[in-house]
């Protein structure tokens, strides 16, 4: 089974959030960009999925500029993908429409059985590749996604798409395109060895496709919240006294509770 | 001129949701006095029309369902679209739920448009749809334009005023139901559970949630939380260390690697406050903890904060907001 894994640079989950200095964007001054959040659940599935189905690839895709894309595309062959595919961009891209194009335009000639993508990136949130790389290459796409299974008897995926009032099972025969939310496991950790051996592994490189697209969603300002006072801390002598406080203050000043 | 707009709807219970009667009332502010199409996902319920026509919609269509029994993004888009070209269209605006979102990027896919979700603010400007949206599991907010001649947006559930109902003009009636465009037989939804919620709402989209963590001690003492909760009809949220000890299940997990929560009241019990489990709740609008540790970092992004012994504050909670409610 050819599986495809799409992975998107993002700030290391550590970093201190800054605006540029036009604060417009994310200051991607000294910056680490890595593999994050829900993509690392879609490497580790692709990977898990591996181990089951005897001959079966995973491929890394990702788009963005050098050097952040390859560095996680690095990250992804240390984890134990089969390949690397650098869809490069000159410039960072933050729409993620004209990122799903780039990406279906070179998975279009390049057919997976099942193509995973973490169901949001972990700076955007944004949820839209998944979607718009199924209606891009006609293939069905849900997100959301855990506990993906694979049936070799029936040749379909079994899985489960969590909404807001319910959990769903689906069953499903390949192609797919699947927004994941959670692996079987944590992802995996890269071991040292397997390190040092993705510096030598290839990286393709091919140039994204000249979107049409771009320039139609652009960042105007990039706001960070005041930092918080912190708790307001309710004194108290009893329990009751200090529950009857924070009632009052809930109903009577924060006016959230009726 | 003014730009077209079409709201799309998900039912409950054969009513538009709280979300989508919001988005009824964004579109209505958005235009004035012009047009409003609106879509329901699901099949006809008369009063469920006229219902969402007061909120703002003029006119109201319906999308069947595919045939799996189940949402799938991708086979509404063909009937969305034939709808889009005969309304002329401009804007899309639909709640930022899950399968919102799934629909808002297959269609602005399909339809060359642009898209935002997560919207928290929308306005017209010359260059386009000004939209506003948290990033950064609420760490920052980016305000973005929307500049192409077409736009997707989804619309943060809670974050815009329920509209005030308005007299329905009379042509507001139920108009031709769209069918769904063919799909590539495949996809078949087998079967569906609840969320567990520990009886209460579900997670996703209730206005209090009332979230437990290591500090609760035990799986047994986790009731005091259940019993909060109940008091205040609030949805049951757990930090991962709750889950992963097994004292509830996975489905309650706010935070990094879980949910992402933003009800109106948000109270954290013996949660120390790791980044892991903030980002899942920080888009609360009132943050209440309490804790045992005064130095908890819980306390840093809280609005209000009790320091004591969660076994005595959380049951003398629960009896005070009882006998506020009368009950």
């Amino acid at each position: 089974m050819e599986i495809a894994v799409c992975v998107k640079p993002v700030p290391d989950p550590d970093t201190r959030l800054r605006a540029s200095p036009d604060q417009r964007t994310l200051d991607p001054e000294g910056v680490k960009y890595v593999l994050a959040g829900y993509d690392e659940s879609a490497v580790e599935q692709g990977l898990l999925l591996r181990e089951q189905i005897p001959g079966s690839a995973v491929r890394a895709f990702a788009f963005g500029p050098a050097p952040r894309a390859p560095e996680i595309l690095r990250s992804c062959l240390a984890l134990g993908c089969d390949s690397a595919t650098h869809v490069a961009a000159n410039e960072p891209v933050d729409d993620p429409l004209v990122v799903a194009a780039a990406l279906g335009t070179v998975l279009g000639s390049r057919p997976a059985d099942l193509i995973l993508v973490g169901k949001q990136a972990l700076d955007d949130e944004e949820g839209l590749v998944a979607p718009a790389l199924g209606a891009l290459l006609d293939r069905p796409s849900f997100s959301s996604v855990t506990d993906l299974r694979w049936s070799p008897d029936r040749a379909r995926f079994s899985f489960r798409r969590s909404t807001e009032v319910e959990v769903e099972r689906w069953e499903a025969p390949p192609p797919l395109v699947l927004g994941l939310q959670q692996a079987w496991n944590d992802p995996r950790t890269a071991k040292l060895p397997n390190v040092l051996k993705a510096r030598r592994m290839p990286i393709e490189s091919v140039p994204a496709a000249p979107g049409a697209a771009a320039g139609r969603s652009v960042p105007l300002r990039f706001d960070l919240p005041a930092p918080r006072a912190g708790a307001r801390m309710i004194e108290y002598s009893t329990p009751a006294e200090a529950a009857e406080r924070l009632v009052r203050i809930l109903r009577e000043e924060a006016k959230v509770f009726p | 001129m003014t730009p077209a707009i079409l709201v799309i709807g998900e039912l409950r219970e054969d009513k538009p949701t709280d979300a989508s009667r919001e988005a009824a009332g964004v579109a209505r502010r958005l235009v004035g006095d012009a047009p409003v199409m609106g879509l329901l996902i699901g099949s006809p319920v008369e009063p469920a029309a006229a219902g969402w026509c007061r909120d703002g919609v003029d006119t109201v269509r319906w999308l069947a369902e595919p045939p799996a029994g189940g949402r799938l993004a991708g086979a509404l888009v063909p009937s969305l679209l034939a709808l889009l070209s005969e309304g002329s269209i401009e804007l899309v605006l639909l709640p930022s739920t899950g399968f919102g979102r799934e629909l808002a990027g297959a269609l602005a896919a399909r339809w060359d448009a642009g898209a935002a979700t997560g919207v928290t603010a929308i306005t017209r400007t010359a260059e386009g749809w000004e939209v506003r949206r948290p990033v950064f599991g609420g760490r920052a907010t980016e305000t973005r334009i929307l500049s192409g001649p077409r736009a997707v947006v989804a619309l943060r559930p809670r974050s815009f005023p329920a509209p005030e109902p308005r007299e329905a003009p009379a042509a507001a009636a139920v108009q031709a139901v769209v069918a769904p465009g063919p799909w590539a037989a495949g996809p078949t939804r087998i079967g569906s559970e609840p969320v567990v919620s520990g009886g209460g709402p579900a997670l996703g989209d209730a206005p209090i949630v009332v979230a437990g963590g290591r500090g609760v001690g035990s799986s047994d003492q986790f009731r005091l939380i259940e019993e909060l909760a109940g008091a205040l009809d609030a949805a049951v949220g757990a930090s991962r260390a709750v889950t992963d000890a097994g004292w509830r299940p996975a489905s309650l997990q706010v935070g990094q690697t879980g949910r992402t929560v933003t009800p109106q009241l948000y109270i954290a019990v013996g949660i120390s406050g790791a980044i892991q489990h903030v980002v899942g709740m920080i888009g609360s609008r009132v943050i209440v903890a309490i804790n045992s540790d005064p130095s908890a970092p819980i306390f840093k992004v809280a609005d209000y904060g009790i320091v004591g012994d969660l076994l005595q504050i959380v049951p003398a909670l629960t009896a005070e907001i009882r006998r506020v409610r009368g009950r």
